[in-house]
């Protein structure tokens, strides 16, 4: 039925539509919580963001530190060591003193070891190609160099200053020149590489910066609607509760005054002494019993919803046949559907299991259905009854199913969603000038909550509506087991 | 004049004589042997690690410590580490490798350098960690040290077959006493 629309009372909706509006009722229920939760979200999710900017330019300073930093003062103390090494070479020089000669070529290989050491250990850490070749050219220049220097050297201390001039010019300074121009190819390395650390880290602060400022606006705006939608939501809840409560007084009062007015005009003839005949008198005495009954059972009616208002009702849970709430639901109903002309059309599947319920709340609650059946059945005079067993819909197993069909005016899909809420009261039925409480599906659904089970309407515009009530199926082993089989009269409550 | 010059000529010659030092006592006086009771040790001739040859002999190593001897075979130039007069250790070689006294060496050098026979004069180290650099430092030094100063930036060659460690080892010097 493309144009029909199904709807469950508390229970999650089979047609998108129907589920888009409990959405938004939802929303609307809960938006306060909802827009925390949702500020909450965003503050968390950017927060992670801000944070892990923050590591990131952390982790991106230490780096600098470790890498660059050290590694400048690391090339600033090889060149020092490497010039070391060719100054005490010189100094060499310029001594006859073959002692101090000694010192000074000493003093040479000490800083030679330390630049050996410092270039092995740029080796070590160079990951780059690059790097690596500079690494490489680097150890085989200075090799070079110290292989001259070496020479050099043996001739001060041979005592050949010339012979040792003349090789420390055509081979001590072009090879020493190449490291020098090696080294500060390092150094270059270094500095570009802090340099793009560096432009890391101030990337990455900015970035951190407007993520800051943005969630910091995100918030204040959300905040702000937030406040406002709740505001808002209060203002239209209240306002909304104040005309559903008018129009429940109104409608309740309408609802008494019509037979009010029968019982008064009724006694006023009688008490005129209008009402002479025997015939008259019980004519004008049922009117009166019916009349007053009417009222009963309005009444009777907001009691019992006030009652289950705090959810806190008892009811007497026993184990109970279909037959038996059949019957019971047409011996409350006969009347009325008589009354009313109506023909109750009956289905009701052989062997069907046990439920249990309590036999009044479960009679009420059919009782309702089958007076909204009546109310707004139209013209067809027609009411389906039809119980059987189905697959349940929202756990494993079975559920007994009791379904009131009529082909009236239907249900509008915009009222769907609301026709199970309290004081509720369609436009529609409004303008038709069908008069009614807004609380008979409400108290019913109620009542199928408390038992255990759901209620759920499938209806299509002046087509016809079906309303189910679905009851979970006592297990035969748990009867059983707690002998309440054997002892239909034994009961519990809830 | 002329005896007043012959009388003042006689007097330096006199004052030349008396501000001599005193002549070198005997070696064995002055560098007892191991039979004496006198604790000695081994006096090893180091040279540079580069250096090919292993073993001299004691005629050899007389000719390099006179500077008789200019290069190695390899062609490298040998240059002769020397401690300061009066060290222990330059009395061995003086009294057993070169067989002179200070004065005879001293003239030898100054000799041969005027003769162009000797082309380098020694090199004078004031300690035996000088020493042991100078020939680390220069692949044609040869030099002389203890047996306790001697580590592995130097080598120690044979003398006459023989190592320092070995009986029959020529070349001793007195312990250093502990100050």
């Amino acid at each position: 039925m493309p144009a029909s629309a199904k709807y469950e009372a508390a229970q999650s909706p089979v047609a998108l539509v129907s589920t888009v509006d409990r959405v938004l009722s939802a929303i609307l229920r809960h938006n306060a919580t909802l827009l925390l939760v949702l500020v909450f979200c965003a503050v968390a999710v950017v927060s992670a963001f801000v944070i892990r900017d923050l590591q990131t330019a952390n982790a991106e300073a230490q780096n600098i530190y470790a890498v660059s930093v050290q590694g400048l003062r690391q090339i600033g103390e090889l060149q020092f060591d490497a010039q070391e090494t060719r100054r005490a070479t010189l100094y060499a020089l310029t001594t006859s003193d073959s002692n101090l000669q000694v010192e000074y070529a000493d003093q040479s290989r000490g800083a030679d070891q330390r630049v050996t050491d410092g270039i092995a250990q740029y080796l070590r850490q160079a990951k780059l190609p690059a790097e690596i070749e500079l690494a490489n050219r680097l150890t085989r220049d200075w090799a070079n160099y110290l292989s001259v220097r070496d020479e050099v050297l043996a001739d001060i201390l041979e005592g050949t200053t010339k012979e040792a001039v003349s090789l420390d010019l055509s081979g001590g300074v072009p090879s020493f020149e190449r490291v020098r121009e090696d080294l500060n190819e390092v150094k270059r390395s270094y500095d570009d590489q802090a340099s793009q650390r560096l432009a890391n880290v101030v990337a990455t602060s900015r970035r951190s910066a407007v993520r800051l400022i943005g969630i910091l606006g995100f918030t204040f705006l959300l905040s702000s609607t937030a406040v406002w939608a709740i505001q808002r939501s209060r203002m239209l809840s209240a306002i909304q509760l104040a005309k559903l409560q008018m129009e429940f007084v109104a409608s309740v009062s309408h609802e008494l005054r019509t037979p009010l007015a029968v019982l008064s005009s009724a006694a006023d003839n009688i008490a005129d002494g209008l009402i002479e005949g025997k015939v008259d008198l019980h004519k004008y005495g049922t009117v009166l019993q019916n009349q007053s009954r009417q009222m009963s059972s309005l009444v009777d009616q907001i009691l019992l919803f006030a009652s289950t208002e705090d959810r806190q009702r008892r009811y007497v849970l026993q184990p109970l046949d279909v037959t038996q709430i059949i019957a019971s639901l047409e011996a409350s109903t006969r009347e009325l559907i008589q009354g009313a002309r109506f023909v109750l059309e009956r289905h009701i599947d052989p062997g069907l299991p046990q439920v249990m319920g309590d036999l009044a709340a479960l009679t009420q609650c059919l009782q309702n259905l089958i007076g909204n059946a009546v109310k707004y059945g139209g013209e067809s005079r027609w009411i389906g009854l039809r119980a059987f067993v189905a697959p349940a819909e929202h756990y494993i197993g079975q559920e007994l199913r009791i379904s009131v069909s009529d082909r009236g005016i239907g249900i509008d899909r915009s009222d769907l969603p609301h026709i199970f809420e309290p004081f509720y009261r369609s436009p529609r039925v409004n303008a038709m000038q069908i008069h009614g409480t807004g609380l008979g599906l409400s108290l019913a659904t109620r009542i199928a909550e408390t038992l255990g089970g759901r209620l759920s309407v499938v209806s299509e515009l002046s087509v016809g509506s079906t309303f189910t009530l679905h009851l979970p199926i006592v297990e035969r082993e748990r009867l059983e087991m707690t002998g309440v089989a054997s002892q239909p009269n034994s009961s519990r409550q809830t | 004049m002329a005896r007043l010059a012959s009388l003042v000529i006689v007097l330096g010659l006199a004052a030349l004589l008396l501000a001599a030092p005193p002549r070198e006592t005997a070696p064995a006086a002055s560098h007892p042997r191991p039979e004496q009771n006198i604790p000695t040790q081994p006096l090893a001739i180091v040279v540079n690690r580069s250096n090919t040859v292993d073993d001299l002999s004691m005629a050899e190593l007389r000719k390099v410590f006179l500077g008789e001897r200019s290069h190695w075979p390899n062609g490298r130039r040998i240059t002769l580490v020397m401690r300061e007069p009066g060290e222990p250790e330059r009395k061995t070689i003086l009294k057993d490798v070169c067989q002179m006294n200070e004065s005879e060496l001293k003239n030898h050098f100054l000799h041969g350098l005027f003769t162009g026979e000797i082309l380098v004069s020694p090199k004078i180290l004031a300690t035996p960690v000088g020493v042991r650099k100078f020939v680390f430092n220069v692949p044609g030094a040869i030099g002389y040290l203890r047996l306790t100063d001697v580590d592995n930036t130097v080598k120690v060659v044979r003398v006459d077959e023989f190592l320092p460690e070995d009986k029959g080892y020529k070349l001793h010097v007195e312990v250093r006493l502990a100050n």
